[in-house]
């Protein structure tokens, strides 16, 4: 093992992850509790499904910055097909999981059959469902769900949060998938040269397609988990969560312009970032310092990376 | 003439990259008013030469020599404000900007208060393209609007702009049709009767004995000869450039040519695949020859399902099939080995074992997973099997020479177990090492009962590798020829038939 | 009958010379001139149906109410024609704001409370556009971070509290200047002044050969690095300008800035024509699009439609957009 290959990103990343919980835990004897650090494992689930899939989106290159308006879109509908359509909750939130979904298809064609950057197609679109979610709730919220649904987001199952053995499944799925299946393969082949991804008869189109759509897909399960959770509905839920998510995936290691990256790097960064905002809270530090903090480890964890990077031979 | 001193004189020239020498000791000069031609073989190292002229390199050794005065170029700027100029093969224009605004980018003309003078680059602009006969391009047209040979010459006009002195022209005609390459060397005739001197690099021997005052030859990098054009003919100029003989170059195997697995009729893609119609048969190499641009490649990746027919038949195996991507091309047994390896053909950063299985992914796995080992047996058997030189099969291919970095690609394909290989420039870029390598393999290949098409720019190698030589001219066949009838002259001739052979 | 290239060329010379000054128009300013006929279309059918739209106080509010976005987008349109983004301009907005504020109300000269921001917008570009030019870290991720870093900072020092007891000189953009709004005169002098920059200046010029061709750029001698930063310094300077307008447009200064500020900026840049593929676009056309969008804001309150459904609006449009642009960039290839 050279050195070189010991300095992964991923490496680093877990190292940093474990003294900012050693320097936290010594902080607030409140930080390390099981109790604690399930909760936040509650709180990360959302930004985390989504950033699972943004995981494999960056992979080829791309970008999805609908993602926070597909959540709005489809906690709305969750809520207004039960309220105003009279439809089953369970019926509604399998149909907004089907819209959320849709969206994401739609994000999809944009990009691989009108050959739209996936930066301006995905603006496109952040605006445009936003605006549905806002027109058709008319920023009215829907709240008293029936207490069945609240298990979702708030229950615990063996006494784990239910939605984290949601992000574990996820988390271990996409991890197995990008990393062992000739599908991870080709996300990667993608992100590092597409032209070569075509020439060798891989196909580019319909993975991109189903990546977008997978995106759409999470995001729309964020949603219905986001609603339980918090227990109401409105259409400015999962604003900037885009953002957040792409922090994480890019904190992770993922290289923004493609070719590289993994699962296990975003549930590091997602982990990273969770821990920095709860650990500054119980150290006394307002909510929105933690938001600055998150931010320039961003800039400082890419920068040592590239630094890395350039300084290893080539 | 010869009297003339020259402007720029280089001698002793030595250029390496990472240990590896590209230019040995290489003199060469520029006289003005003269159309200085360098000639070599791909590889031979004019392009490194040219950038070294241009400041785009610099040497390891040797000198510069301008108006007598021992120059050095940090940077392109240097080697412009010096009064050289060149023009690209990919053209260094934006796209989005005017013509008058692509000649004078970096150098406006301006009022006394510093602003633009518009009027001023719009009508100099004019006078510049007025001045190569070009009076139907439009100054304020974008460039993206425009066509390849309109576009070379905005970039004339811009060395001009610059008052050049030499013009370095690499493989100018490499992308026009015939009437453009007319007009063109109708513009470098101009220019030298204006006293700019005209580095022209180029492989058309018929250009070079239309233009040039003296000939420069180089090989592996070192140079051969200079001349003055009176003194040599084609034959002459070819055994300099090749300095063997073809045949103990090209090791072709002689193997039994079986029956006809492709049938193609009237194929036709754009502009560049017109009513193309040929048969390919079991054991043979079939190679094509034609100039950048006459619809070679374009006609493989019509084949390979790429750019998919508009009309026309493709017959495998006298079955009808059709072609509409990559992956159905494969599965019918046709592999295609692309014209830029980094481009297309190769992932840089990923391993060789990668790189290998790309194509069959499928072949390694088992349901949707990876299988490591399986995968890994299969590169490294490809790595013994092509020859590969690498430290194992983990290294990136990136860190592979030129020549090893094409095995690869050839690997790629070769897993899918082709029927019919098509190979767009094989050992372009590659050492002569490993280019009678992949040469070899071809053979073995053929022995095997694959049908080759090889598309080749290089001559000699298309002459002693195919069993046929198909010839290619502006989108159409314009010439079939046996082994033994395919003579440079007559391949050459068929190469620069304007559609004569139209009407037969 | 084959053609030619010399036969094709006199053939397109000539349908050059046929199509005359509308052609050469819409070629050159297309997305410009697609934008004005919107608005043009747009006032003629909702003015059909509610002749309130063109009193003077609705027009006011459409042409004053949003310069400021149109004034943050001529420095969006600069950053995206050289190819890059910056998605941290809306939270910067927010936080000049309360820079500005807080000397207004501590009693510092009014000049100094509306010009320092200015200064502190440009010191913070300055460092976005190092990190991006030097350090080679991709636009989209610096101010992604920078978004991070000056929201947070942004709410945790003024902790949601408004500013408020703005002293009355300091509310420039309430005032008119022989009659006409100070923000409308601000947009139009800015984007005039920055239009004939980017036409009329080699500096100006490099940001399109920048945007369009790197390497050619950098081959006809434009110093990329330097160039980048710089435009990201002038993007900070027009944010700050848009500071200005946005901080004294109200009594108070609240502690945030519309959800979504930095995509509706964007959005102007993109829809007014700044290619994001980077070479082309102009800051008209970007402050044309922000007139468009606070024209379809008002639009449908007066057309009785529910301002909720603004934003799908908007996200059509940009999706008509860039759909157009794409199949036109497809045609001319």
């Amino acid at each position: 093992m050279t050195l070189r290959s010991f300095i992964r990103h991923e490496t680093l990343l877990a190292l940093l992850l474990a003294l900012v919980l050693v320097v936290l835990s010594l902080q607030s004897d409140k930080f390390l509790t099981v109790q604690n650090l399930l909760n936040q494992g509650r709180l990360m689930t959302e930004t985390g499904l989504i950033a699972i899939a943004m995981t494999f989106v960056i992979a080829t290159g791309g970008i999805d910055l609908s993602v926070g308006s597909i959540l709005g879109l489809s906690a709305i509908l969750t809520g207004v097909f039960w309220q105003n359509v009279g439809l089953p909750l369970s019926v509604t939130a399998v149909a907004a999981i089907a819209v959320g979904t849709i969206a994401g298809l739609v994000n999809g064609i944009i990009i691989t059959r009108f050959k739209v950057p996936p930066l301006i197609a995905t603006l496109a679109t952040l605006a445009l469902y936003r605006g549905l979610a806002e027109g058709i709730s008319q920023a009215r919220s829907v709240r008293g769900y029936p207490e069945w649904f609240y298990v979702l987001g708030q229950g615990s199952v063996l006494g784990v949060p239910t939605q984290l053995w949601i992000l574990l499944l996820a988390a271990v799925t996409a991890s197995i998938l990008l990393a062992y299946t000739r599908y991870g393969r080709t996300v990667y082949v993608i992100g590092s040269n597409e032209v070569t991804a075509r020439f060798s008869g891989l196909s580019v189109e319909g993975t991109k397609l189903a990546l977008y759509t997978a995106s759409g897909f999470t995001a729309a399960v964020a949603a219905v988990i986001f609603v339980s959770r918090v227990s109401t509905t409105r259409s400015d839920m999962g604003t900037g969560i885009e953002l957040d998510a792409i922090t994480a995936v890019v904190l992770g290691g993922t290289s923004i312009f493609g070719g590289r990256g993994t699962v296990l790097g975003t549930v590091i960064g997602l982990c990273l970032i969770q821990a920095l905002k709860n650990g500054l809270l119980l150290a006394g530090v307002k909510g929105d310092g933690t938001i600055m903090l998150i931010g320039a480890v961003l800039i400082l964890a890419i920068l040592a990376s590239n630094l890395f990077e350039r300084s290893g031979p080539r | 003439m010869a009297d003339t001193p020259a402007f720029v004189t280089l001698s002793g020239i030595s250029k390496a990259f990472a240990g590896v020498r590209v230019l040995k000791d290489v003199s060469f000069d520029v006289r003005p008013g003269e159309v200085h031609a360098l000639l070599g073989e791909n590889g031979a190292g004019k392009s490194t030469l040219i950038k070294i002229l241009s400041g785009l390199y610099t040497p390891d050794t040797g000198t510069i020599i301008i108006d007598g005065k021992n120059v050095k170029f940090a940077s392109p700027r240097d080697a412009t404000a010096a009064g050289i100029a060149t023009v690209y093969q990919e053209l260094l224009l934006f796209p989005e900007l005017s013509v008058a605004e692509n000649v004078f980018l970096g150098n406006y003309p301006r009022t006394s208060m510093g602003i633009i003078d518009w009027a001023e680059v719009r009508s100099r602009t004019r006078e510049l393209l007025d001045s190569l006969d070009t009076h139907d391009l439009d100054v304020d047209d974008k460039v993206l609007s425009l066509s390849v040979a309109q576009r070379q010459r905005v970039e004339i006009a811009k060395a001009l702009s610059k008052n050049a002195r030499v013009l370095i022209m690499d493989e100018p005609t490499a992308s026009l049709v015939e009437a453009d390459v007319r007009r063109l060397m109708d513009i470098v005739r101009q220019l030298r009767a204006r006293g700019v001197g005209i580095i022209y690099v180029s492989h058309r021997m018929s250009e070079i004995f239309a233009l040039a005052d003296r000939v420069t030859v180089l090989r592996d990098g070192a140079f051969v000869a200079t001349r003055d054009v009176g003194d040599v003919d084609e034959a002459g100029l070819v055994a300099l450039m090749v300095g063997r003989s073809i045949e103990s170059l090209f090791p072709k195997l002689d193997v039994p040519i079986g029956e006809t697995v492709l049938e193609v009729k009237n194929l036709n893609h754009g502009r560049h695949v017109r009513d193309i119609s040929f048969g390919l048969r079991k054991g043979e190499v079939l190679g094509v020859a034609g100039l950048v641009g006459s619809g070679r490649t374009e006609l493989a990746l019509t084949l390979f399902g790429m750019t998919p027919a508009t009309s026309g038949e493709i017959l495998l195996d006298g079955r009808p099939v059709s072609i509409r991507s990559p992956l159905q091309a494969r599965d019918l047994g046709i592999a295609y080995v692309p014209e830029d390896r980094g481009l297309q053909g190769l992932v840089k950063p990923m391993t060789i074992r990668k790189n290998v299985t790309m194509a069959t992914l499928e072949k390694v796995s088992s349901g949707m997973f990876l299988r490591a080992r399986e995968e890994a047996s299969r590169a490294m058997a490809a790595v013994k099997r092509l020859g590969i030189r690498c430290r194992n099969i983990d290294q990136p291919v990136a860190q592979l020479s030129g020549g090893n970095q094409q095995k690869v690609v050839i690997a790629k394909w070769l897993q899918t177990n082709p029927r019919i290989l098509i190979l767009d420039e094989p050992t372009r870029g590659v050492d002569v090492g490993a280019k009678s390598e992949i040469h070899l393999v071809m053979g073995e290949l053929v022995k095997q009962g694959v049908a080759i098409l090889m598309i080749s720019s290089e001559l000699p190698e298309v002459l002693g590798m195919s069993d046929r030589v198909l010839v290619m001219s502006d989108g159409r066949i314009t010439d079939v020829l046996d082994r033994a009838e395919a003579t440079p002259e007559r391949v050459g001739a068929a190469m620069t038939a304007p559609r004569s052979a139209e009407a037969a | 009958m084959a053609v030619t290239g010399v036969e094709l060329s006199s053939a397109r010379l000539q349908r050059n010379r046929r199509s005359g000054v509308l052609k050469r128009l819409m070629s050159d300013y297309g997305q410009e001139v697609v934008v004005f006929a919107a608005i043009i279309t747009l006032f003629v059918v909702v003015t059909m149906i509610n002749p309130r739209f063109v009193s003077a106080n609705n027009l006011t509010s459409i042409f004053a109410g949003n310069a400021y976005i149109a004034v943050a987008a001529i420095g969006m349109s600069m950053v995206i024609i050289t190819g890059n983004i910056d998605v941290s301009v809306g939270a910067l907005i927010g936080v000049l704001a309360t820079i500005s504020g807080t000397l207004a109300v501590a009693g510092y000269p009014i000049w100094v409370a509306w010009f320092l921001p200015v200064l502190v917008g440009m010191a913070i570009n300055a460092v976005i556009g190092v990190l991006v030019a030097y350090a080679k870290i991709p636009s989209i991720v610096v101010t992604l971070g920078a978004l991070s870093i000056l929201r947070g900072g942004l709410i945790s020092v003024t902790g949601g509290t408004w500013i408020s007891n703005l002293p009355p000189d300091f509310l420039i953009a309430q005032k008119r200047l022989l009659g006409v709004p100070v923000p409308l005169i601000a947009m139009v002098v800015l984007t005039l002044a920055a239009a004939a920059w980017m036409r009329y200046f080699a500096f100006g010029r490099s940001l399109y050969a920048l945007g369009g061709n790197p390497e050619a750029a950098v081959a006809s001698g434009i110093p990329a690095e330097r160039r980048t930063v710089a435009v990201f310094i002038i993007h900070g300077f027009f944010a700050g300008l848009a500071t200005i307008l946005f901080a004294t447009q109200l009594q108070v200064i609240q502690s945030t800035v519309p959800p979504n500020l930095e995509l509706t900026i964007i959005t102007a840049a993109v829809i007014g024509g700044a290619s994001i593929l980077g070479g082309s676009g102009t800051v008209v056309g970007s402050t044309l699009a922000a007139i468009l969008f606070a024209a379809i804001g008002s639009a449908l309150i007066f057309t009785n439609v529910s301002a909720y459904w603004f934003r799908a609006v908007i996200g059509l449009l940009i999706l008509a957009t860039v759909l157009a642009d794409m199949l036109r960039r497809q045609r001319s290839t």
